[in-house]
């Protein structure tokens, strides 16, 4: 009892808790000294989505070089994605997550993914998680920059 | 791209909507739907009844025939080679099957190009091994897959020559090539014709651009072909792409949709039937109407802007059936002036839209052009 009443008595001195926010300033988390972006490492982080963006590009029109490369059979009929979703349209990105009728079940844009390349194009299907999926994904959604996010949309 | 799109629009707008300037005003346009004798054909072999009895929708148009008759119209089958994939070669055997089981039987068969997939001899070849069983006159049109990979020769061998004309009871029919007039987009990067016929196939690729056009001399020869045709009398063209502009980016639209219509402006009575879109489409541009029909392959989403007003939308795929979407068409013209365009889509009881979350339009999209096909090495 004694001693809980002396730690809420020292908590409620003003002066030691500007003693701690002052600790915490000068030491702080070690990364503490940031530096505010440079020009270049945006352009180092644009060229990662773009670089995925190109990659799901080829693989979402079926390039064939890509899916080796990438070890991924997304169609065995010839068809390919933009087949029937010119410049990703018609994918609506911006209306997931939603119950999917084609499953019956609450889904995620990967898994309308997955679903498409084993029904209509019936390939094979990929890793919800793999560098594939994530190209596909990143070149969707940046073809439908700029579309206004409604989740749940029929 | 947008304000571009923008400022053609108001072009067109501006060129072709004048005051008081719209196919001839006898032409009302109604909607309604029946069941189609002809899908009779072949109900007992199937299990899954309701396919085979969809109700048609229809878009009325007069004209003044001499006789009542009627023609059908399949295109965009894009054809792989049977090892590859037989679905399209299905929908194709189907079509046909239809086609040859209407009675009355159809006048004649207008294919309205796309044959093949990618323009190979076994696609092609595929293509006229199907319609063979078809034994009434058929007239072809060439769409852009059938065209870029040995640039025409095998079509030519097997069709002749891409534009044509002829008369059918009071009515003069042109069947146009809008497709063989692209900018070479291939010399200079050194591409294979499998290259080049790959970007062409592309629907949205960038580098083949705007390939879609009739071209001065096809123009000129339209011109020559239409100078002793009464002014008031019926005018059926058939092309592959839309005669007016509504999605460049897709060539949904030829390049030269003004010159186009300075030949067809004293003309009252015309009607463009076009395939390439794989979607129903209607529209007025100036004193012509024109009509967007189905592809028995796949149907294409309504691209997200330029969408003519006209146009009463398909209803939104099912894209689990591969028979939803798409179908073909029967195109009467009865005595009393009415051209009747019968969407023949397998599987729907409802052609059109009827309700809002039925439209693919219902969820608006802003698009971007893909890029990795414009850079380096193509």
């Amino acid at each position: 009892m004694t001693i809980r009443a002396t730690f809420l008595g020292t908590l409620c001195r003003p002066s030691f808790v500007v003693a701690i926010a002052a600790v915490a300033v000068f030491v702080g988390p070690t990364s503490a000294h940031k530096a505010p972006h440079t020009p270049e490492q945006l352009r180092q982080y644009e060229d990662v989505l773009m670089e995925e963006v190109r990659k799901g590009d080829l693989l979402f029109h079926g390039d064939a070089a890509t899916a080796k490369q990438m070890n991924v059979v997304l169609s065995t009929t010839g068809m390919a994605c933009a087949m029937c979703h010119p410049m990703a349209s018609d994918t609506h990105p911006q209306s997931y997550p939603k119950f999917q009728v084609e499953t019956s079940k609450f889904a995620t844009l990967r898994d309308m993914i997955n679903w498409c390349i084993e029904k209509p194009n019936q390939g094979e299907k990929i890793e919800i998680d793999s560098e594939a999926m994530k190209a596909l994904e990143a070149y969707i959604t940046w073809s439908n920059s700029g579309s206004v996010l409604v989740p749940g949309k029929h | 791209m947008s304000d571009e799109l923008d400022r053609i629009r108001r072009e067109m707008h501006a060129v072709l909507q004048q005051p008081g300037v719209r196919p001839d005003d006898s032409l009302q346009i109604t909607r309604r739907t029946f069941i189609h004798r002809s899908l009779l054909f072949g109900a007992a072999s199937v299990g899954q009844t309701f396919a085979w009895w969809p109700l048609l929708n229809t878009i009325d148009v007069a004209h003044a025939a001499e006789a009542p008759f009627k023609f059908a119209w399949i295109s965009d089958t894009h054809l792989y080679q049977k090892s590859l994939n037989t679905r399209f070669v299905d929908k194709v055997v189907r079509a046909v099957q239809e086609v040859q089981a209407m009675d009355p039987p159809a006048d004649f068969l207008i294919f309205g190009g796309d044959l093949a997939q990618l323009g190979k001899i076994e696609e092609l070849e595929l293509g006229v091994d199907l319609l063979k069983d078809l034994t009434i006159k058929k007239y072809y049109i060439p769409g852009e897959h059938d065209w870029y990979l040995d640039m025409g020769k095998k079509w030519g061998e097997l069709f002749g020559q891409p534009n044509w004309t002829f008369d059918h009871k009071g009515v003069r029919f042109i069947g146009l090539d809008t497709v063989s007039r692209g900018p070479d987009y291939w010399t200079v990067k050194k591409m294979t014709p499998e290259e080049r016929m790959g970007h062409m196939a592309t629907l949205d690729g960038t580098v083949a651009g705007a390939w879609a056009g009739v071209g001065r001399d096809q123009l000129d020869w339209m011109q020559k072909i239409l100078a002793d045709w009464d002014k008031s009398k019926p005018i059926v063209i058939f092309s592959h792409n839309p005669l007016y502009e509504y999605y460049p980016p897709w060539n949904f639209w030829v390049r030269d949709w003004r010159e186009v219509n300075d030949v067809l402006k004293p003309y009252t009575k015309v009607t463009n039937i076009h395939g390439h879109v794989h979607q129903v489409l209607y529209n007025e541009i100036g004193s012509m109407r024109s009509i967007g029909m189905l592809a028995t392959s796949w149907p294409w989403p309504y691209a997200p802007e330029g969408v003519p007003k006209l146009t009463k939308p398909m209803i939104r795929a099912d894209p689990g059936d591969t028979y939803d979407g798409v179908g073909w068409e029967t195109v009467t013209v009865p005595a009393d002036d009415k051209v009747d365009v019968e969407y023949i889509m397998w599987g729907r009881k409802e052609v059109l839209v009827q309700s809002d979350p039925d439209s693919s339009l219902s969820q608006p999209e802003k698009l971007r052009p893909r890029i990795a096909d414009n850079m380096w090495p193509y």
